[in-house]
């Protein structure tokens, strides 16, 4: 069965080809379109998901959008200290202006504890400490700006000096790198009255807790962090409409998968006719045809890892594009699957055939 | 008990055309003994090629038995007669009918695989069926590099590959010429009576008869015997 299927493989070796090179760029696209659909989401939501965070507890006419919700946290930090376990989470979004960028840098930019659970650590430069000093650690993607530690930042609105002295990993938020400042540097600044917050987190779910920073702000909802990344601007239409993209990309290199292998099965059919008057069996057969659209997915899914391994080595830095191999995988793995499916098609002919067709026929 | 690897009893067949029903075969007894070359002859339409297909397991009659080594495989089922057809019948057909992609060794080796015994022994039967067609030089070509002689004499090659009990050839020299018609049924002859085996060959070329032992003559849904 293996040698039959692979030696009319090595045989007609145009024609096989030819199919392999089609299922091949369109899993290429399958995994460039899901490397760019990741990359996005990483771009959009990455510090979201990174953010070791249970709850949420946001306005409840904020749609679980964070920069639709704002408190005043005073009294809560009068009525229940932090140590219980929860955190206040502010964004702000700044333009920057980077001796290295022509252009101004878009960042949000989150005060921190540096001691607590928000507070994600740098890869690269010192960790933030609880000064007044105005230092931040920036996510690394800044890099392709030209932003370098030591670098400073400035903003001109509100006439501030940014000191870059680390770099973070995964932490962006809505295409933009989230830059963290000291809580105790931003304070400093006065340039608000009060301690003020777009949300409370809380590391790990706690009820009464829960209860009583409700009881404090009385208006708001605790909710998962799922919910907010759905919520993201932007995150859940760019991530539908590049999953359709793929979805249709499967769906239709599994037709012209099927399509084909239903001609050729068709081409065969006599073949399979004399096949069978000589004693072969439908499971040999159909075994044969399954293993060649087996083969030849395989070969395509390699060459198009290869090529999207290529793709993202020459994509411009910046660009963003996820390489991940995990999510290679799992997509292989489902076009292998709808493939072979696909080719049952074609088995359900081979099964068909009479092998008394093979009598009384010229070739 | 029927000793004879292949024996029809009173089978008939009968196929729908149009509103009515034609018999084919009607009430036909054959047996094929081993060493024996048979030829069964008669017009086109006459039911050589039904006659043929319940002989070798490909149909399965209306009623009567077909004995194949004694079995009755008249009310097998599809597996079990695959599996009929391929130990204990080889097969040359009108066209040689070979797989294109297999070299000439790899067309014998297809059958033994499918039987499950590719080995030593099967190793060597092939090499020595090669020789006695006269293809040991012609190991690793493809069929498109074959004469029509030459791929007929693969076919008769690959029939005794499995070493069956009866060999059925339908019309094996219709795409030949007169010269190749005699050496390819010549060959077949020698085979048979080497290796000790039933064959039937339909034909409709009387002159290829003398190859054979007994004739056949099917004449509207009848088999009778002679000329």
């Amino acid at each position: 069965m293996f040698s039959l299927a692979l030696k009319e493989i090595r045989f007609f070796k145009l024609k096989y080809s030819l199919i392999a090179f089609i299922l091949f760029l369109m899993a290429s696209l399958v995994f460039i379109v899901s490397g760019l659909a990741q990359g996005l989401s990483n771009d959009n939501i990455a510090a979201l998901e990174d953010m070791s965070v249970a709850r949420f507890y946001l306005q409840e006419d904020a749609e679980n959008r964070l920069d639709q919700s704002g408190y005043i946290i005073d009294e809560l930090e009068e009525e229940i200290p932090r140590e219980a376990g929860w955190q206040p989470l502010l964004t702000q979004m700044y333009r920057l202006d980077a001796a290295s960028s022509e252009t101004l840098l878009d960042v949000t930019l989150i005060p921190i504890d540096p001691e607590a659970f928000l507070y994600p650590g740098v890869i690269e430069g010192q960790n933030l400490t609880d000064s007044d000093a105005l230092e931040i650690v920036a996510d690394q993607t800044m890099k392709a700006d030209g932003v370098e530690i030591g670098d400073t930042l400035y903003e001109a609105d509100q006439d501030l000096t940014f000191t870059v002295v680390g770099f973070t990993e995964n932490q962006t938020y809505r295409h933009s790198p989230i830059i963290y400042v000291a809580e105790s540097a931003f304070y400093n600044l006065d340039l608000t009255p009060h301690q003020v917050a777009n949300a409370i987190v809380i590391e790990e779910v706690n009820q009464e807790l829960q209860a009583d920073i409700n009881q404090v702000l009385n208006d708001g909802d605790w909710v998962e962090k799922d919910a907010i990344i759905q919520a993201v601007p932007g995150h859940s239409s760019e991530q539908m409409s590049l999953m359709m993209m793929i979805a249709f990309l499967i769906v239709i290199a599994v037709f012209v998968l099927a399509a084909f292998f239903y001609i050729l099965t068709i081409q065969k059919l006599n073949q399979f006719g004399v096949l069978k008057a000589i004693g072969a069996k439908n499971i040999f057969l159909v075994g044969a045809t399954l293993l060649q659209v087996f083969c030849l997915t395989m070969i395509s899914l390699i060459l198009a890892t290869g090529f999207t391994i290529f793709v993202s080595n020459i994509l411009p830095e910046g660009m963003p594009f996820e390489f991940d191999l995990s999510l290679i995988a799992s997509y292989s793995i489902i076009i292998l699957i709808v493939s072979l499916l696909g080719s049952l098609l074609s088995s359900t002919r081979i099964v068909k055939v009479d092998p008394q067709q093979a009598m009384g026929r010229t070739e | 008990m029927i000793t004879a690897p292949l024996a029809l009893e009173n089978v008939t067949k009968a196929f729908k055309d149009g509103e009515q029903y034609i018999n084919i075969l009607e009430d036909i007894s054959f047996t094929a003994e081993k060493g024996k070359f048979t030829a069964v002859i008669g017009p086109s339409g006459s039911g050589k090629s039904t006659f043929l297909s319940i002989a070798g397991a490909l149909l399965t009659p209306d009623q009567g038995e077909v004995f194949v080594n004694s079995q009755s495989i008249a009310s097998y089922k599809d597996k079990k007669l695959a599996n009929v057809r391929l130990t204990s019948i080889g097969y040359i057909f009108q066209a040689a009918n070979l797989v294109p992609y297999l070299k000439v060794n790899e067309q014998l080796k297809l059958v033994a695989q499918m039987k499950g015994d590719w080995d030593r022994e099967a190793k060597q039967r092939l090499g020595q069926l090669l020789e006695s067609v006269g293809l040991k030089a012609r190991v690793n070509y493809y069929p498109h590099q074959l004469s029509g002689g030459e791929k007929q004499r693969v076919a008769i090659a690959r029939a005794f590959m499995n070493n069956p009990d009866i060999i059925l050839a339908d019309e094996p020299t219709a795409n030949l010429d007169q010269a190749r018609s005699d050496e390819i049924v010549a060959l077949m002859a020698k085979e048979v009576k080497e290796k000790d085996k039933a064959a039937v060959m339909v034909t409709h070329d009387e002159s290829l008869l003398k190859y054979c032992d007994t004739v056949y003559r099917m004449e509207q849904g009848k088999l009778i015997k002679g000329r």
